[in-house]
């Protein structure tokens, strides 16, 4: 089975054709959910990165901070996640050739493998190279920040 | 001159032509518009949460607003030169619909709760470091600020929904 064939699939399934049909008000509510959820991953992962860097809220350790984040991180992919599928079933065949639908799937993956394979390790006090640590928490911000902008540009390539 | 003859003209000027033709800007503008809120929204949303008591509990107001103010000033700065330079894509089609002067009355309301915030507490030491109990007038402007810019973010999202020019 390829790719478009799967996501024609999906975009003929009952629930996807459900969702299509729902009231503009359910788009627009999962449209903000998104972008709560985008917030929700960004400002807590930018708050600890900054305390790695040794900026932001120097009161609490990366660690302590880190740790503070994961329920906002875990809210906000929640959010980002059921939103994304309300807004991506219906119109399935239309997202999978989208160069920047595609670029998205490919970054998310890394985005979400770096944070949840490194951020806490690289949080502890313990953690011995200090610049590697930066180095890390820079390019995971960078990483959801393009996966935010890629996210972004899949209305625009799609028009 | 209305609002409109200004918004006329900002469409019309050179920026404003060459952001609305640009196939590869105005999606960046409005890309870094959407993700600066991370820095903008999201700090200041951290910043009400720690004023009603539910965020941060264990550091005084004053030091996470030190902490964080730069970032903040730096996200909003980012967010209002991205919408403007939306604003000057965009043009009259913005007043089409009562959505974009409404956001623009609510930023004013945030902004005025803002300055109205920093000239009552911005300089009171022992309510900054903590020596005071949270007032309750920090805690209701806080409150204000979560509401109005919450609204602020879903006017934004909103505008495309309600002139379908766009």
């Amino acid at each position: 089975m390829t790719s478009l064939e799967l996501f024609r699939a999906v975009q003929g399934s009952d629930i996807a054709v459900a969702f299509g049909n729902a009231p503009l008000f359910f788009g627009i509510a999962a449209q903000l959910f998104h972008i709560s959820g985008i917030i929700l991953i960004l400002t807590p992962t930018l708050l600890v990165a900054m305390r790695i860097a040794g900026t932001g809220l120097v009161d609490y350790s990366p660690a302590q901070l880190e740790r503070k984040s994961r329920i906002y991180v875990a809210t906000g992919l929640f959010f980002v996640v059921f939103s994304g599928i309300f807004m991506l079933i219906p119109s399935a065949t239309l997202y999978q050739p989208n160069p920047a639908f595609q670029l998205k799937f490919l970054l998310l993956p890394v985005a979400l493998g770096i944070h949840y394979g490194f951020l806490a390790k690289i949080a502890k006090a313990e953690y011995a190279d200090k610049w590697l640590a930066k180095l890390i928490a820079l390019f995971m911000v960078l990483l959801w920040f393009a996966v935010g902008m890629a996210g972004r540009a899949i209305g625009f390539l799609a028009a | 001159m209305s609002l409109h003859d200004v918004f006329q003209a900002m469409y019309d000027s050179r920026l404003g032509t060459a952001l609305a033709e640009s196939l590869y800007v105005y999606p960046m503008v409005e890309g870094v518009h959407l993700l600066s809120l991370a820095f903008s929204f999201g700090l200041i949303v951290l910043v009400d949460l720690r004023l009603l008591g539910i965020a941060l509990p264990s550091i005084p107001v004053g030091i996470i607003l030190r902490q964080l103010r730069p970032w903040m000033i730096g996200g909003f700065a980012a967010t209002f030169a991205t919408g403007i330079l939306l604003m000057f894509a965009l043009g009259p089609k913005l007043l089409a619909t009562f959505i974009f002067p409404l956001k623009l009355f609510v930023i004013l309301i945030a902004a005025l709760n803002a300055i109205w915030f920093e000239w009552k507490f911005g300089r009171d030491q022992d309510y900054l470091i903590g020596a005071k109990g949270p007032a309750l007038q920090a805690r209701i402007a806080g409150a204000i600020s979560l509401t109005s810019w919450s609204f602020v973010v879903v006017l934004g999202r909103l505008i495309p929904y309600f002139d379908g020019s766009f």
